[in-house]
C-alpha cells in the first residue's frame, strides 16, 4: 500500500465520518435532552434527501437545497415531537424507543407512498477529481466536508455562545434540573427538536447528493450515527462528532483488511469495545449515582 | 382456498413461536431484542445447509439450528449483563445486520445475496400438499412444547425471578442474587425457540435470501408481542394472530383498491407498523391481552 | 462481631460526598444515623451494600472484607438493605415479592426446575409457610395477592423489610423505615424491630423522625456534610452543639 492509497483512505474515512457526523449530533442532542435514542433520526436523514432535491431541482442551487432541507427536516422534527413523543416522554426509555421506532416507520411509509421506492439522483455536473501525487479528492466531497463544517459552527456556536445553549447543555447535564426549571424546558425542548430535524435534514441532502435519494437511504446511516454517538459518549455533542469521524476512518482503513461488506460491521465491533470498556463513550464522565 | 388456510396456519404458527420468544425476554424479564430476525436468519440457514449439503436428517438438522443460535445468544448475553436497556437495543440490532452481512457476504456457504433455492421440503418423497400438511403438524406439536415448557418457566421460582428483574434489578442484587446468569439463559432460551422457528420457515418456504432477515421482520415481532400483551404466553399467541390477520388482510385490501401499488402496500404495511407502535406505547402499553402496565420510571 | 468502616471516601469531582467516615458498631445491636438533608446518609448506604464504589477506605462486616464484593455478594453474607424510595416489584403481588427474597430455591435454577420437581415443590411450600408468616409479623396479610406496585407508601416499606427478612440476614440498613408509615402504627413497627434485633439481627437505620428513632436505638452516628460529626446514646448526641448546629445552621 502506498502512502497515496493511505492518504486516500483516510480521506474518504473523513468524509463519510462527516456524512456521519450531523446524524450522530442529531442523536447526541436528542439524547442529551430527552433520555432515548432516536430511531427516527434515519428516517428525518431520508426526508431531507427528497426536501433538497426538490429545492435543488426548483433552484439550482445547493445552498437552497441546503436551506430547504434544513426547513423541512426542522418541520419533521417538530413534528414528531408535537405528535409522538411530547405525551410520552416522561415514560421509560424503552416506550420512548419503540416510539421512535414507530415514528420512523411512518415517516418512511410517508415517503414511499408519496415519491415511490425508485431511489433519484441529484442532477449534478459531473466534477472529476483533483489528483496530486496518487491522492485523490473530489471537489463535491470537498464541499460537503465544508457544508458539515459549517452546520457543526453553527450548532456549536448555538450551544456555547447562546443562553438558550446553555441553558440545553445545563439541562443535559442534570435530569434535576430539569425536573425543577419548568417553562424554560418546553423551550430548550423544542429549540432542539427543531434543530436536530434540520441538521437531520442538511445531512439527507448530503447523503443524496454523494449517493441516492430514497425512503431508505437515511437508515444506513442510523447505525453509524448510533455507534458514533456511543463511541463519544452518548449525550455528549463534540464526542458524536469526533466518534463519527474517528470511525469513518477505522472503517475506511479496515477495507483493505476485511472487505466492503464486513467494514460497515467494524463501526458495531468498535461499539462494542467501547461500551465493554468505558460505557460512557471516549469523551464523558461516569455519570452518576444509583 | 384450502392451501391458502395452510399457508396462513404456518406463517402464525411461525410468528406465535417468535412472539412467545421476544415475550420472554422483553416480557418477562425486560431484556430489549431487537435482533430477533437475525436469529431467526441463523436458524433458517442452519437447517437449510445442513439437511441440503451435509444430508443431515431434518429432526437432528432443526436441533442443531436451535443450538446455533443459543450458542450465538450466549456471548450476546455476556455483552447484555453489562449494558443499560437502550444500549442493548441499539447492540442487539447491530448484531443482527452482522448476521445478515455475514450471510450475505460468506458466498461459498450461504450463497451470498442469491439465497437458497430447493430447501428440501419435511418429507421429500412425498407430495408437496402432503409435506405442507406434515410440517403444519409438526409445527403445531412445537408450538404446544413450548408452550408447555415456557409455562413451566414462568411459572415457577425462575419465573418469578426473571420478572423481578425486570421490576428492578438493583433490588434483586439487595436480595443477594446476580441478574447476570437469568439474563444469559434467557437470552439462550429464546434465540434457540426463535432458530427453531427460523428452520420452519426455510422448510416451508424452500427458498430463502438474506433479504427475508432484515429488521423489519423483528419489528413485525414486536409489534405482535405489544399488541398481544406482554408477559403473557396468550397474548403472543393472539398478538401473533393479529400481526398475520394485518399482514394478510393488506394483501385484501390490494384486491378492493387496486389502483394502489405493490411498492405503495409496502409502505402502507410499514406505515401501519409504525402507528400501531406509536399507539400503542401511548395508550396500552401493556397490550390487549397484557397483564403487566408500564409504569413511568 | 462488628460492622466497620475505615477512612470511606466518595468524591464526585470536586464534592466530596463522604469524607473520610470511620465507624465500628456490634452486629447486635441497634444503631441509628441521623443528618440533614444532603448529608450523604442514603449516599454511605449506597456504599456499605456496594452499589456505589468508594474513591478510598475499607469496609468489614463480621470479619469479611467488603470493598471489592459486588452488591449481590455482600448481600449474601448476611448484609441486608432496603432503600430510601421503595423499590419494590410492581408487577407481582406482595407474596410473590416476598417470595423473591428467599435464599434457597432450587425453583431458580433450571436444572432443578425440570429435572427435580419434587424438590421444588417441597422448598415452595417451605416458602410459603414463612411468606405467611412474614405477612402476619408485618400486618399486610390484608394485602397478600394485590400488586406491590399499587400499596401505599408505608405499605411499600413494610413490604421491603419483609422482603429483607426472607433472605434470612444478619445484619440490615433500614433506609427511612418509618417514611409514609401512618402515625399511630409508628410505635408498632418500631416494637416489630426490637422483636427482630432480640432474635438477632442488627440494624443501622437512617431516618428523620429523631423522636422516634431516638426511644428505639441503643447509639446514634450524625452525618453533616459528608463527616461524621458525632457518635454516642442518642440523649448525649441530640445535647452537643456540633449537631445542633448542624440541623439548625444550616440547609447541606
Amino acid at each position: 500500500m502506498t502512502f497515496a492509497d493511505i492518504v486516500n483512505l483516510t480521506l474518504n474515512g473523513l468524509i463519510s465520518g462527516m456524512l456521519v457526523a450531523l446524524p450522530a449530533l442529531a442523536v447526541s442532542l436528542v439524547y442529551g435532552l430527552a433520555r432515548f435514542p432516536n430511531a427516527a433520526t434515519g428516517d428525518v436523514v431520508s426526508t431531507g434527501g427528497y426536501a433538497g432535491l426538490f429545492a435543488y431541482t426548483a433552484s439550482g442551487s445547493l445552498l437552497a437545497a441546503g436551506a430547504g432541507a434544513a426547513a423541512i427536516g426542522a418541520l419533521v422534527g417538530l413534528a414528531s415531537y408535537y405528535l409522538a413523543f411530547r405525551a410520552i416522554l416522561r415514560r421509560s426509555v424503552i416506550t420512548s424507543l419503540l416510539t421512535s421506532i414507530g415514528v420512523g416507520f411512518v415517516i418512511r411509509a410517508l415517503l414511499g407512498v408519496m415519491f415511490g421506492h425508485q431511489p433519484r439522483t441529484f442532477d449534478m455536473p459531473i466534477t472529476r477529481a483533483a489528483r496530486w501525487h496518487g491522492v485523490m479528492l473530489n471537489p463535491t466531497d470537498g464541499q460537503l466536508v465544508l457544508v458539515t463544517l459549517a452546520v457543526l459552527a453553527i450548532v456549536f456556536t448555538l450551544l456555547y455562545g447562546t443562553s438558550m445553549g446553555r441553558k440545553m447543555r445545563a439541562l443535559a447535564d442534570d435530569a434535576d434540573l430539569a425536573r425543577v426549571s419548568g417553562i424554560g424546558v418546553e423551550r430548550s425542548m423544542v429549540t432542539m427538536w427543531a434543530l436536530t430535524g434540520a441538521v437531520c435534514g442538511i445531512a439527507g441532502m448530503m447523503v443524496g447528493v454523494r449517493t441516492v435519494v430514497s425512503p431508505d437511504a437515511g437508515w444506513d446511516t442510523l447505525l453509524p450515527a448510533f455507534a458514533a454517538a456511543v463511541v463519544g459518549g452518548l449525550g455528549n455533542p463534540l464526542g458524536a462528532v469526533v466518534g463519527a469521524i474517528l470511525l469513518g476512518v477505522l472503517q475506511e482503513w479496515s477495507t483493505p483488511l476485511v472487505g466492503f461488506v464486513y467494514k460497515i460491521a467494524l463501526a458495531y465491533v468498535v461499539m462494542l469495545v467501547v461500551l465493554l470498556i468505558r460505557p460512557q463513550g471516549l469523551f464523558n464522565r461516569v455519570q452518576g449515582v444509583r | 382456498m384450502l392451501d391458502y388456510a395452510l399457508t396462513l396456519a404456518v406463517v402464525t404458527l411461525i410468528y406465535v413461536l417468535l412472539a412467545f420468544a421476544l415475550d420472554l425476554q422483553y416480557g418477562f424479564t425486560g431484556m430489549i431484542n431487537f435482533g430477533v430476525a437475525g436469529f431467526f436468519g441463523a436458524g433458517a440457514y442452519t437447517s437449510a445447509l445442513l439437511t441440503m449439503r451435509a444430508g443431515w436428517p431434518a429432526p437432528f438438522a432443526f436441533a442443531a439450528a436451535m443450538v446455533v443460535c443459543g450458542a450465538i445468544a450466549w456471548p450476546l448475553g455476556k455483552i447484555a449483563l453489562r449494558l443499560r436497556d437502550d444500549y442493548l437495543a441499539i447492540v442487539t440490532l447491530g448484531f443482527s445486520e452482522i448476521i445478515r452481512l455475514v450471510l450475505v457476504q460468506e458466498q461459498w456457504l450461504t450463497n451470498g445475496v442469491q439465497g437458497i433455492p430447493g430447501v428440501p421440503r419435511l418429507w421429500p418423497t412425498w407430495t408437496t400438499a402432503h409435506s405442507e400438511l406434515f410440517l403444519l403438524g409438526m409445527l403445531c406439536v412445537a408450538n404446544v412444547a413450548v408452550v408447555l415448557f415456557l409455562r413451566h418457566l414462568t411459572h415457577s421460582p425462575y419465573g418469578r425471578l426473571i420478572q423481578a428483574i425486570r421490576d428492578d434489578e438493583v433490588a434483586v442484587k439487595a436480595l443477594g442474587k446476580n441478574p447476570a446468569r437469568f439474563k444469559t439463559q434467557v437470552l439462550v432460551i429464546g434465540g434457540a425457540i426463535t432458530g427453531l422457528a427460523g428452520a420452519f420457515f426455510a422448510h416451508y418456504m424452500t427458498y430463502i435470501v438474506p433479504d427475508q432477515f432484515v429488521p423489519l421482520i423483528t419489528f413485525y415481532v414486536w409489534m405482535a408481542v405489544i399488541m398481544g400483551g406482554v408477559a403473557r404466553l396468550s397474548g403472543s399467541v393472539a398478538g401473533a394472530a393479529l400481526l398475520v390477520l394485518f399482514l394478510e388482510g393488506s394483501r385484501f385490501l390490494r384486491g378492493v383498491l387496486p389502483w394502489v401499488s405493490d411498492d405503495a402496500m409496502a409502505s402502507v404495511q410499514i406505515g401501519a407498523v409504525g402507528l400501531v407502535l406509536i399507539l400503542f406505547m401511548r395508550w396500552r402499553p401493556e397490550g390487549l391481552f397484557g397483564r403487566a402496565r408500564e409504569g413511568s420510571r | 462481631m462488628t460492622l466497620s468502616t475505615s477512612g470511606l471516601t466518595l468524591r464526585y469531582g470536586d464534592f466530596t460526598v463522604l469524607d473520610d467516615v470511620s465507624m465500628e458498631m456490634s452486629l447486635a445491636g441497634l444503631h441509628g444515623m441521623i443528618g440533614p438533608n444532603g448529608a450523604g446518609k442514603s449516599t454511605f448506604f449506597a456504599v456499605l451494600s456496594g452499589f456505589i464504589r468508594q474513591n478510598a477506605g475499607r469496609i468489614a462486616f463480621g470479619g469479611t472484607a467488603l470493598e471489592h464484593l459486588s452488591p449481590d455478594e455482600r448481600a449474601r453474607t448476611g448484609f441486608g438493605r432496603t432503600f430510601q424510595i421503595p423499590r419494590e416489584f410492581k408487577h407481582l403481588s406482595v407474596r410473590d415479592n416476598l417470595k423473591v427474597g428467599a435464599r434457597r430455591q432450587p425453583g431458580e435454577s433450571l436444572r432443578h426446575l425440570f429435572c427435580a420437581p419434587a424438590a421444588v415443590r417441597a422448598a415452595e411450600r417451605e416458602i410459603a409457610a414463612r411468606v405467611d408468616a412474614t405477612l402476619a409479623f408485618l400486618k399486610l396479610e390484608r394485602v397478600a395477592d394485590a400488586l406491590a406496585g399499587g400499596l401505599s407508601g408505608g405499605q411499600k416499606k413494610l413490604l421491603e423489610l419483609g422482603r429483607i427478612l426472607m433472605s434470612e440476614p444478619k445484619f440490615i440498613l433500614l433506609d427511612e423505615p418509618y417514611a409514609g408509615v401512618n402515625p399511630v402504627l409508628i410505635e408498632e413497627l418500631s416494637q416489630r424491630i426490637r422483636e427482630l434485633n432480640a432474635q438477632g439481627i442488627g440494624f443501622l437505620i437512617i431516618e428523620h423522625n429523631l423522636e422516634a428513632l431516638n426511644r428505639l436505638v441503643d447509639d446514634l452516628y450524625v452525618l453533616d456534610r459528608g463527616r461524621l460529626i458525632a457518635h454516642g446514646r442518642p440523649d448525649e448526641v441530640l445535647a452537643e452543639e456540633s449537631v445542633r448546629a448542624a440541623y439548625i445552621g444550616g440547609p447541606a
